[in-house]
């Protein structure tokens, strides 16, 4: 673990900004998450030295991006490419965030960090140079489709972040993709902060290749009467933990959660959330799949906490997990706590196989098994991938991605 | 009547089954020759292995066969994969028919009807095309086009799953049909529905084993052969007649019976 070592005697960078400062001094005296604790105790110990022992490296190739080429109606943006960002239309405008700014929000954001829950951040904001932030304000209605790509390099760990505002009363559809190269370790952190009555509707494809490693950690700040949207989809790393935080700092807001990790081979991919109801009247809506094959392991964990301030809270958070192959592993934990006594909550969690009678029954009608599985693993990813804000040609994409083995 | 002689081939030949799963002894010896043009019904009390009969003869992979065979068309299958059985021609309609959320009803009937018409080397049909057939033999079972854009059988009543399980039959179009109760749950209307597309596929040379508690589908379509089954065993065989009989005494009646041999 290099990069551990490199912290700990402070040799990382040569040149460091005042959130590299603070985030390196809260590493320096504990550099690793504690193994023991809830959000890293199943996390696969060899694959996560593995993650931190490909060198660090600030600059990065460029890449070929799989997707097809930029639609007239999107807006793309490359985090450490585009310098100059800056959309102003009759009715909308995307502009870059100051260096203040983000300084500012940041600082705010390390001031309640916790160890192990941002272990995450703290190493991507230690490592993140001014060039791999990209922080931006939207404002204004019919804002196009907006892409953010995040990308690593083979043989090097980079880190990326990501900050957008969302102003008060505007609308975006946005979708974050995070590209894993062979043999690589990608940091992604994006933190999002929703102003009054601003909706997003937020799709997250993170897929790589042999040997990508990925953490992705995700904070977003609802303010009241916003609506967050997130569809995800993670698959093909190594190593991947996908970590989402999200508070309704009021209350009076909606999130709506589709998740979903395919898993194959000896790869670990979990999801972490923690949804925090800091009012009342919030609610929540949340499931999350995992698929595992092979001798893979999925991991999924979710808290939602309900204080006392947080009264008639409606939140539901389910996790579905099937289970291809018998050596497979799926571990599930979703969790409740609640303090406030006005509320609905419900959750729950099942660990299935295909289902055989569909099967039998779908070969009786001349459907061969190879088919009828992959009917019922369709219809299974249906509900999640409908919920990615993506176009149809990108659609068609990612339906070839998930066929391939 | 067994006797009788035969113009042509049988279609299926179920010669002294056996049959278990987990172990567990399910079928005990069941013979059963259905010919072309034939309709037979087999009824008997529930639990004592009309449908275990039909899944094994559909190849469910949760059965093993320790002794017997099944032959359709002078062929041993008791190998084939249930979708080479479904493509050669074997359909079978189910007691229960499943759910399957998120595949949709037409998709699913497009797939199976051109697994079929590709055995039978016929042109797979397209979208369009497929759309013109099925809204022809949904005609038949009454169904209305909204049924296609749902999820196969999800949400359906018992008699629109039965309805459902008749108009894949319909477009399979298969050389012989086992109807696993497609008949209980149905009000007057629904079962004329399916006893009318039974009699649209049946004839001389499909075969068809209807299972069945109740008079009044035979009363629509009358069986050449009754046979009566108890614990795993086929233990009476007759006209139709025996049908009424059994109607009129119940199954105690047949309890006495041993395997008629
Ligand atoms: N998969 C199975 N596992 C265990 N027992 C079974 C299974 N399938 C059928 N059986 C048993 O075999 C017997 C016959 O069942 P079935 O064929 O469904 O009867 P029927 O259709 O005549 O009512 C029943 O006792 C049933 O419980
Ligand atoms: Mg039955």
């Amino acid at each position: 673990m290099e990069i551990i070592e490199k912290i700990k005697t402070n040799k990382l960078l040569e040149y460091q900004t005042e959130i590299q400062k603070i985030c390196l001094h809260k590493l320096q005296s504990n550099p690793l998450p504690n193994p023991k604790s809830e959000l890293w105790r199943l996390s696969n110990k060899t694959k996560f030295s593995n993650f931190l022992d490909y060198s660090f490296n600030e600059k990065d190739l460029k890449f070929d991006s799989p997707y097809p080429n930029n639609s007239q109606s999107t807006i793309r943006l490359i985090i450490g490419e585009n310098c100059q960002i800056e959309f102003v239309e009759e009715n909308y405008s995307i502009e870059q965030l100051s260096e203040d700014e983000v300084d500012k929000y940041i600082k705010e954001q390390i001031s309640s960090f916790d160890q192990n829950e941002n272990w995450s951040d703290l190493l991507n904001l230690s490592l993140s140079c001014k060039k791999n932030i990209l922080g931006l304000k939207v404002n204004g209605s019919k804002i196009p489709p907006i892409e953010i790509f995040s990308h690593a390099s083979s043989n090097s760990l980079n880190a990326k972040t990501l900050v957008i505002f969302l102003e008060k009363n505007c609308d975006v559809e946005l979708i974050q993709v995070n590209l894993g190269k062979e043999n690589s370790s990608l940091s992604q952190s994006t933190f999002f902060f929703l102003e009054e009555n601003s909706s997003l509707n937020h799709g997250v494809v993170s897929y790589g290749e042999n040997g990508s490693n990925l953490l992705n950690s995700l904070n977003v700040i609802q303010q009241k009467n916003s609506e967050y949207n997130l569809g995800s989809l993670h698959f093909k790393f190594n190593y991947a933990r996908f970590e989402i935080n999200i508070k309704q700092s009021q209350g009076n807001a909606k999130t709506n959660i589709k998740g979903m990790q395919i898993t194959k081979k000896d790869e670990q991919i979990s999801t972490y959330t923690k949804i925090d109801f800091n009012g009342p009247n919030g609610f929540l809506d949340q499931i999350n799949k995992s698929l595992a094959d092979d001798k893979s392991h999925a991991i999924f964990e979710g808290s939602i906490i309900v204080p006392k301030i947080a009264q008639k809270t409606d939140a539901s958070q389910l996790s579905r997990n099937l289970l291809l192959s018998d050596l497979a592993q799926i571990d599930t934990k979703p969790q409740l706590e609640i303090i406030a006594d006005d509320v609905k909550c419900k959750h729950g969690a099942t660990i299935s196989q295909l289902n055989e009678e569909e099967l039998f029954y779908m070969r009786t009608r001349g459907v061969t098994l190879a088919e009828a599985s992959k009917l019922q693993l369709s219809s299974y990813f249906q509900e999640i991938i409908s919920f990615i804000p993506v176009s149809k040609d990108k659609w068609d994409l990612l339906d070839k991605l998930l066929n391939e083995n | 009547m067994q006797s009788q002689m035969k113009e042509s081939d049988p279609i299926l030949e179920v010669e002294n089954l056996f049959a278990s799963t987990n172990n567990l002894p399910i079928l005990k010896g069941v013979s059963l020759t259905v010919y072309p043009g034939e309709i037979h019904a087999i009824m008997g009390r529930n639990g004592c292995g009309k449908s275990t009969l039909s899944k094994i003869i559909a190849g469910h992979p949760s059965y093993n066969i320790t002794n017997g065979d099944i032959k359709y068309s002078g062929e041993n299958i008791n190998s084939l994969e249930p979708e080479e059985r479904s493509q050669s021609g074997i359909f079978l309609g189910f007691q229960y028919p499943i759910e399957i959320p998120g595949v949709s009803n037409l998709e699913f009937l497009r797939v199976s009807t051109n697994a079929r018409r590709k055995f039978l080397n016929k042109e797979e049909l397209d979208t369009f095309d497929f759309e013109e057939l099925v809204k022809e033999k949904l005609e038949l079972v009454k169904m209305d086009q909204a049924f296609l854009s749902r999820s196969v059988n999800q949400g359906f009543s018992g008699g629109e799953k039965k309805r459902n399980e008749i108009l894949q039959m319909a477009l399979l179009e298969p050389k012989i049909a086992i109807l696993d109760e497609t008949d209980s749950g149905l009000d007057i209307d629904a079962l004329r529905i399916v006893a009318s597309g039974i009699k649209k596929i049946s004839n001389t040379q499909t075969g068809i084993i209807l299972i069945t508690h109740y008079q009044r589908l035979l009363d629509e379509i009358e069986p050449n052969y009754v046979h009566v089954m108890a614990d795993g065993q086929i233990i009476k065989t007759g006209g139709s007649d025996l049908a009424l009989e059994l109607e009129k005494k119940g199954y105690e009646w047949t309890d006495h019976f041993v395997k008629e041999t």
